[in-house]
């Protein structure tokens, strides 16, 4: 027998040993890929999103929610009414005193969220308005293809409609964001080419749109694209086609009427989705309107952060709208509109009362003033208030704006009017800077300089 | 020659579990000699121990049990020849060819313990790498219930700080540092074998801290801890290493030996030792009415009408006592006081109870552990229990062949609450937030709550909110020596956590109240991780001289969580606290998986114990990354220069042991982030109805790809010397190291217009340079008697690198990551003084306003945004401990100090509490308020109250941030073990009864209760008082039997 040494030995049985090493990589090679892929099933991958009738239909209902979690159902609303004088700051965070104080700063977080917000409900509208078109499915048929598509086009719409009246002219961007760098540097747009970009989105959504067959005041129709287009029309002072498209909303008292008495369409709990609205958003105990909880007071479980001031409280009580406030068991005014506990409370985007509105400025600018009060003592009827008693054209406009005034004091009308009448003075905004608000810095930090800064900001 | 059977190797390669293989083949001219080498005071086996037959060139090592086997032509007896680093040499004739035992003592030193290291164990003499040991016993004292909040002090480089007084609650715990933003920061810890999960699984809202998954295990079962911390030592856990890694070996039995049973028992009591001052009832009101005085003076001198009406009329005023009243309260010595804040604290009870028999056979070793332990919280109402069982086996099923399992089951269970920020349902918050004069009941005896806090005596009558964690941590291996010093060796493991959440708010709670009429969540979570490894070792030596082994091996491991709340709001009653009673309920899901997929190997050489060289690697791959990054490699080497085994200093007496060890490698860090954080995924949870209220499915873009997105990466530099003089009485062991990482994980902001706000991507950089040293001194040992020391100092100095925006902590941006400066930094106006003359504060950066005096211009000054500063650090300059140990005639005494400086801390609570009167009824004062300027002249740093000014409506406020520095007598035991005469004849070997007491004594400037206080479990954040629980006093009375 031959006879090594010992270290060779060793050695060689070693070599021998470790020819065998990757054996122990066999179980995992062969598998490794499929174990290192694993896929999430609580949210799933982008690349299977609008595929089918079905999933079409699921991303459109998600840009509601988005549109409803974040942008609308609490912070939107306060750009709207916080500047106009009538609301009061109750709470500790100056986010929101800023607002009322019109010293809005560009770091104020919530015009951040909001505008990130919108343009989270842009993206997914840019996701539906892509892709829905491009399915095949027999299942679908082009009707409800259309609607779909027609519902993304209308909610982008409301999504440049609301960032111009806030900022202006904003960056504007129609495809779905698919990398982290795609849209960096878009430069912001003049707000004529913002306001255009909405006008071309409702046509698009008016011809896409159907037709409503049965009442539903939370998703978008033809009627509703009709409605968000008077408005349009009525902001850019174009009276006759604001009466043409408010007149077509009108005509149609199936679907859409005003409710008396005037706390029908928000009292008592059971009354959401009334004829009354035209569009508004539709929130559940999962999904919770973050409105309530601004506005009602500790007792009940809010935090009352702003509160309807002592006046416009007694001016809604003397006009027939006490329903929108109370009073605390210590005689503080808070606002009432948004009381459901869960938090189901809808956000009222659209309410035929402010198509009624729109109409009678239309026709006063027009000076069909007969026809103006008409529509103006519409509102007034309902909320049980003698027909008004104005007679020439300024003072028949100014009763109209005053109406809007108390019929929308807790929704986002109050600030927009103001700058939209060009009375922003009257509640002390003389510098015209302060008429937009700032872009967030944040957003103008990360753009690379594309965008920039509102004057005086 | 040894044959070697291909089978077997193909058997024990592949079918790594418990199979019995054929006989070896023997060649039968040849005498076969086996036996055993262990330890002669603990019996254990003693591996890699050389074992040379006298008169030949022939020597093998022993295996893992320490046994050797060899086939040799020489004829009994034989003369054998046993070395083993850190034992004396020893050499035996013997006639048996069979079951040789071979006892070897050991040399003292603290040089020459066995550490454990990555997949293997290495002498400390042979380290190349940075490994602190904290051993049996010293983890186990204090009536923590988690054993890493017993680490502090006793690990150079280890810092650990107790946030909260709540038993059950995580502990800071940081290796050489912070080195992620957005991914974890904690070491990865591993127990026997078992990568263990150490991420909180609460989700329930407990005011900002977080529970320790960690405190499911007993501190009584460990055996010992090993700190791995520079690169050298981690990189073989490659992926998770960059925090370092934290090593647990549970107790097991010895084999051959008789069945030992150890009872113990303690029991005490905890208290707060230090509360917070807050003023009585006279007190607050007359520090309101002498805001309401300044204020008004101030108004007219400004020249405004509006506040000098508001502030015409001081509230506490009149002979009547109407506290609750806006105006006319009655005159301050009208006031009452309501102590709340002893009403919330406790004298708490703590017992522990263990049980614990082991031994083992020739085959078998075995470990059973029972535990109980309870302990109170000093706030009432909260608890914490954990019953635990422990199971350790080895078996040796042939001579080359054992296998082994380690399980532990345990049942925590925690009362909980709301002990930090928030304040509804807040007990810390609702106790020392109201303010004193407040009644808690009205006239008529109905409870009331102010300022949105509950009332406290229905917080702690009615407060349910409980979890229930049932863990097993166990693994099962099969070890097989395939050719003398060749080892294979499989493991499966497994972590699997039941955690079961449940809070009910009764209609009494603002939670619960109308119009929510009670409300009640349930969270189920499952942690379930699961690891098979496989790894072959190999250990030899050429010649005399040469000392070389590798291990290489593979690993899988998966990660799931899965987690089901459920929500109920609307109850009929408060006797119904089920969901199934809620007139409304929610549920909600989530499902997250990692899985990762791992090679890995050390090689190491040494030549003469003199020359030592290890290199390691190791890939991962990680289901969580891009597919372009999956896969993450992590090399590492380190070197070690044994001088004093140089001829120039061999003969030098006092200098026992010099060794120079110096290493660098690349570690990485995935943990933390999301598991699916690199894919591009749409959400499921936007459902809208689509006529109605009847809600159908939504979807929507959620996060955008990332397909790059890769590992955070760490590498590190360590240099270290460790020093043994006068026959290792004393050793020294000293490091110094320079972490830098790159690539951080981070949600990186990218613009809204993209709708999406943030980016999983890598970027940015975190520098870690410091420095570690460890003392351990014997400095009398007699008979029957020693004194040893241990000492230890560590500092840390952290910098952002590179981060292109800065990212803000906490509500208020406290604190702010930012680049140029350290982590842990705080954002602040710094108040510079309070003016003498008008008892303003002057803030750096302040612009006086106009004004016909200096108070005047001091009231109308702005302090702009561009003012605010970074100043002041909650990590410390450097940390350690002290302890010393005597033990004489029975008697046994340990004192362990621990310390910090240069760290500071932001008392958010004295910040609420020392508003200088701005907050009126809506805020306790505190009894710091009564130092405010009140007189021209008067030097102080709180300054006058007003309503006007900064002097107390600028947040941000530099005067709260506090030095943090502290020595704390952590730990104070003394015992006394009785003679051996006297329990002899009882049948009992040992009797020892104890005292501990623990946090006995501190010694801080800082204000609050207690300086390692922090409000919040986000990583980013220390140093944030905000109404913790400060870690309590306690002492324990105890017993431990040995049968």
């Amino acid at each position: 027998m031959q006879r090594f040494h010992p270290y060779t030995i060793r050695l060689r049985s070693l070599i021998r040993v470790l020819r065998y090493l990757p054996l122990l990589a066999l179980p995992v090679v062969s598998g490794c890929k499929k174990f290192l892929t694993v896929l999430p099933v609580t949210d799933v991958s982008d690349a299977v999103t609008i595929v089918d009738a079905t999933s079409s239909e699921t991303a459109v209902r998600g840009v509601y929610r988005t549109m409803a979690e974040n942008y609308y159902g609490g912070l939107y609303e306060t750009f709207g009414y916080l500047g106009g004088d009538d609301i009061v700051w109750t709470g500790s965070q100056s986010v929101i005193q800023q607002f009322i104080s019109h010293t809005v700063a560009a770091d104020n977080d919530n015009l951040e969220s909001v505008w990130s917000g919108i343009y989270k409900t842009i993206n997914g509208a840019n996701q539906v308005i892509a892709k829905v078109p491009l399915v095949v499915d027999p299942t679908f048929t082009a009707g409800q293809q259309n609607q779909l598509t027609g519902e993304g086009y209308f909610l982008r719409a409301l999504c440049y409609f609301d960032l111009a009246r806030c900022w202006g002219g904003v960056p504007i961007t129609l495809v779905p964001t698919t990398s982290a760098t795609q849209k960096t540097s878009t430069p912001r747009s003049t707000l004529a080419q913002t306001y255009a970009q909405v006008l071309s989105d409702l046509n698009k959504a008016d011809s896409l749109l159907l037709k409503d067959t049965v009442q539903n005041p939370i998703r978008a129709s033809k009627e509703v694209a009709w409605a968000l287009k008077a408005r349009y029309y009525l902001y850019q002072q174009d009276w006759a086609n604001a009466e043409a498209y408010a007149s077509e909303v009108l005509a149609d008292n199936t679907f859409y009427q005003l409710l008396t008495p005037f706390s029908s369409w928000f009292q008592p709990a059971s009354a959401v989705g009334t004829k009354e609205s035209v569009l508004e958003l539709s929130y559940n105990a999962t999904y919770t309107n973050g409105s309530r909880g601004n506005w009602q007071p500790p007792a009940t479980g809010g935090t009352r952060q702003w509160a309807p001031s002592a006046t416009i409280a007694t001016l809604l009580t003397d006009s027939g709208r006490g329903a929108f406030v109370a009073q605390t068991s210590t005689g503080l005014w808070y606002g009432n509109l948004f009381y459901r506990s869960p938090a189901t409370d809808p956000s009222y985007i659209i309410r035929i009362a402010e198509v009624y509105l729109i109409r009678a400025e239309a026709r006063a600018e027009q000076g069909e003033l007969s026809g103006a009060l008409s529509d103006l003592n519409a509102i007034r009827t309902r909320a049980a208030q003698p027909n008004s008693t104005a007679t020439t054209q300024p003072d028949i406009i100014q009763a109209i704006y005053n109406e809007n005034r108390l019929e929308f004091a807790l929704e986002p009308h109050r600030w927009f009017d103001l700058v939209r009448w060009g009375q922003a003075a009257t509640v002390g905004v003389t510098n015209p800077d302060n008429l937009l608000f700032p872009i967030p810095t944040q957003e103008i930090t990360l753009s690379n300089g594309a965008l920039t800064q509102n004057p005086g900001y | 020659m040894i044959k070697i059977d291909l089978s077997r190797i193909l058997f024990t390669v592949l079918l790594p579990a418990f199979i019995v293989l054929s006989a070896r083949a023997q060649n039968n001219n040849n005498t076969t000699i086996t036996g055993r080498v262990y330890d002669d005071k603990s019996g254990t086996g003693l591996p890699g121990a050389t074992v040379h037959l006298k008169g030949t060139t022939h020597e093998v090592v022993t295996d893992q049990q320490g046994r050797f086997r060899f086939l040799t032509g020489q004829h009994l007896p034989v003369e054998i020849i046993v070395t083993y680093v850190g034992y004396q040499r020893k050499e035996i004739s013997e006639n048996r060819n069979s079951n040789i035992d071979i006892p070897l003592t050991a040399v003292s030193g603290q040089l020459n313990d066995v550490v454990v290291v990555g997949y293997g164990t290495q002498n400390r003499r042979d380290l190349t790498s940075s490994i602190s040991t904290v051993k049996q016993g010293e983890v186990a004292a204090q009536p923590v219930a988690s054993f890493d909040a017993q680490l502090q002090g006793k690990a150079p480089g280890l810092q650990i700080n107790s946030n909260t007084g709540v038993p059950g609650d995580g502990v800071f715990v940081r290796i050489r540092g912070t080195t992620s933003i957005n991914a974890d920061n904690n070491p990865l810890y591993i127990i026997d074998g078992v990568f263990v999960n150490n991420q909180t699984l609460q989700t329930l809202n407990t005011g900002g801290r977080a529970t320790s998954p960690l405190a499911d295990l007993n501190p009584a079962d460990i055996q010992n801890v090993e700190v791995l911390k520079d690169a050298d030592a981690t990189a073989i856990y490659g992926s998770r290493g960059a925090n370092g890694v934290i090593i647990i070996t549970t107790k097991r039995g010895n084999f051959n030996n008789a069945p030992k049973l150890v009872v113990d028992a303690s029991a005490g009591v905890a208290k707060g030792s230090r509360l917070w001052g807050l003023t009585t009832g006279p007190q607050h009101a007359t520090l309101e009415n002498e805001y309401y005085t300044n204020s008004e003076a101030d108004a007219i001198a400004l020249g405004n009408t509006s506040g000098e009406a508001t502030y015409a009329t001081p509230p506490f005023v009149g002979n009547v006592w109407n506290p609750t009243a806006a105006t006319n309260r009655g005159t301050p010595n009208l006031q009452h006081t309501y102590d709340r804040e002893h009403e919330l604290f406790r004298t708490a009870g703590l017992q522990n109870y263990n049980l614990s028999l082991s031994g083992g056979n020739k085959e078998t070793q075995y470990y059973f552990g029972v535990g109980e332990s309870h302990q109170d919280a000093i706030i009432r109402p909260l608890w914490f229990e954990r019953s635990s069982f422990r199971f350790n086996l080895d078996q040796k099923v042939t001579d080359w062949l054992s296998v082994g399992t380690s399980n532990s089951f345990s049942r925590s269970y925690r009362k909980q609450g709301r002990a930090g920020d928030g304040p509804d349902g807040g007990l810390l918050q609702s106790a020392i937030n109201t303010a004193t004069y407040l009644p808690p009941t009205n006239a008529a005896g109905t409870p009331l709550d102010y300022a949105g806090f509950d009332n406290l005596s229905i917080l702690i009558k009615y407060y349910d909110m409980h979890t229930i964690s049932l863990r097993y941590i166990g693994n099962v291996y099969a070890d097989a020596q395939i050719l003398p010093g060749l080892k294979f060796r499989s493991s499966w493991s497994l972590d699997w956590n039941n955690y079961n959440e449940f809070e009910y708010w009764n209609n009494f709670t603002q939670d619960g109240a109308a119009p929510t009429n009670g409300l009640a969540s349930t969270i189920l979570t499952q942690n379930s991780s699961w690891v098979n490894e496989q790894t072959l070792t190999y250990k030899t030596t050429f010649g005399s001289k040469s000392h070389f082994g590798f291990v290489v091996g593979n690993t899988l491991q998966s990660n799931l969580i899965q987690s089901t709340t459920a929500t109920g709001t609307g109850f009929p009653n408060n006797s119904y606290t089920s969901i199934a009673s809620a007139a409304i309920t929610t549920s909600s899901q989530t499902w997250n998986k990692g899985n990762l997929a791992s090679y890995f190997g050390r090689l190491d050489y040494n030549w003469d114990n003199r020359y030592f060289l290890e290199v390691s690697a190791r890939g991962d791959g990680s289901s969580k990354f891009g597919t372009n990054n999956k896969w993450g490699y992590f090399p590492s080497v380190g070197a070690a220069w044994r001088i004093k085994d140089e001829n120039f200093l061999k003969t030098v007496q006092w200098l026992s042991d010099l060794k120079l060890r110096g290493s660098y490698g690349i570690t990485g860090n995935q943990n933390g982030i999301s598991d699916y954080a690199a894919q591009g995924l749409w959400s499921g949870g936007y459902a809208y109805p689509d006529n109605g209220s009847t809600y159908q499915p939504g979807t929507a873009p959620l996060q955008l790809a990332n397909p790059n997105l890769k590992w955070e990466r760490t590498a590190q530099a360590n240099i270290g010397v460790d020093v043994g003089l006068f026959a290792d009485r004393i050793t020294i062991n000293a490091n110094v190291y320079d972490k830098t990482t790159t690539h951080e994980l981070l949600q990186l902001p990218i613009p809204a217009i993209s709708g999406f706000s943030t980016y999983n991507s890598n970027a940015g950089e975190i520098s870690n340079k410091g420095y570690e040293v460890g003392i351990h001194s014997v400095n009398l040992r007699g008979k029957g008697f020693s004194w040893t020391t241990d000492f230890s100092i560590s500092g840390n100095v952290s910098k952002v690198v590179s981060l292109s925006t800065p990212i803000y902590q906490y509500s208020r941006d406290w604190l702010v990551i930012q680049q140029g400066h350290p982590l842990y930094s705080f954002w602040l106006y710094k108040q510079l003084y309070v003016d003498p003359q008008t008892g303003n504060s002057v803030f750096q950066g302040q612009v006086n306003g106009t004004g016909n005096t200096k108070n005047a211009q001091q009231l109308n000054a702005t302090v702009p945004a561009t003012a605010r500063q970074v100043m002041g650090n909650a990590a410390p300059k450097f940390f350690g401990g002290l302890n010393n140990t005597v033990s004489f005639a029975g008697f046994d005494l340990s004192a362990l100090f621990t310390y910090q400086y240069g760290n500071d801390v932001l008392d958010l609570q004295r910040y609420f509490g020392e508003g200088g009167g701005t907050r009126d009824a809506n805020r306790v004062l505190q009894s710091s308020q009564l130092r405010r300027w009140t007189t021209p002249g008067q030097i102080t740093e709180t300054p006058r109250e007003t309503a006007y000014g900064n002097n107390y409506v600028l947040q941000q406020n530099s005067r709260f941030l506090e030095n943090g520095g502290y020595i704390r007598l952590k730990e104070l035991s003394v015992g006394y073990t009785l003679p051996a005469k006297t329990t002899a004849p009882l049948h009992v070997k040992l009797v020892r009864v104890y005292v501990v007491g623990s946090n006995v004594w501190l010694y801080t400037k800082y204000q609050g209760p207690d300086p390692e206080a922090n409000v919040t479990s986000i990583q980013t954040i220390q140093g944030l008082d905000l109404g913790t629980p400060p870690q309590p006093r306690s002492v324990q009375f105890g017993l431990n039997v040995t049968f």
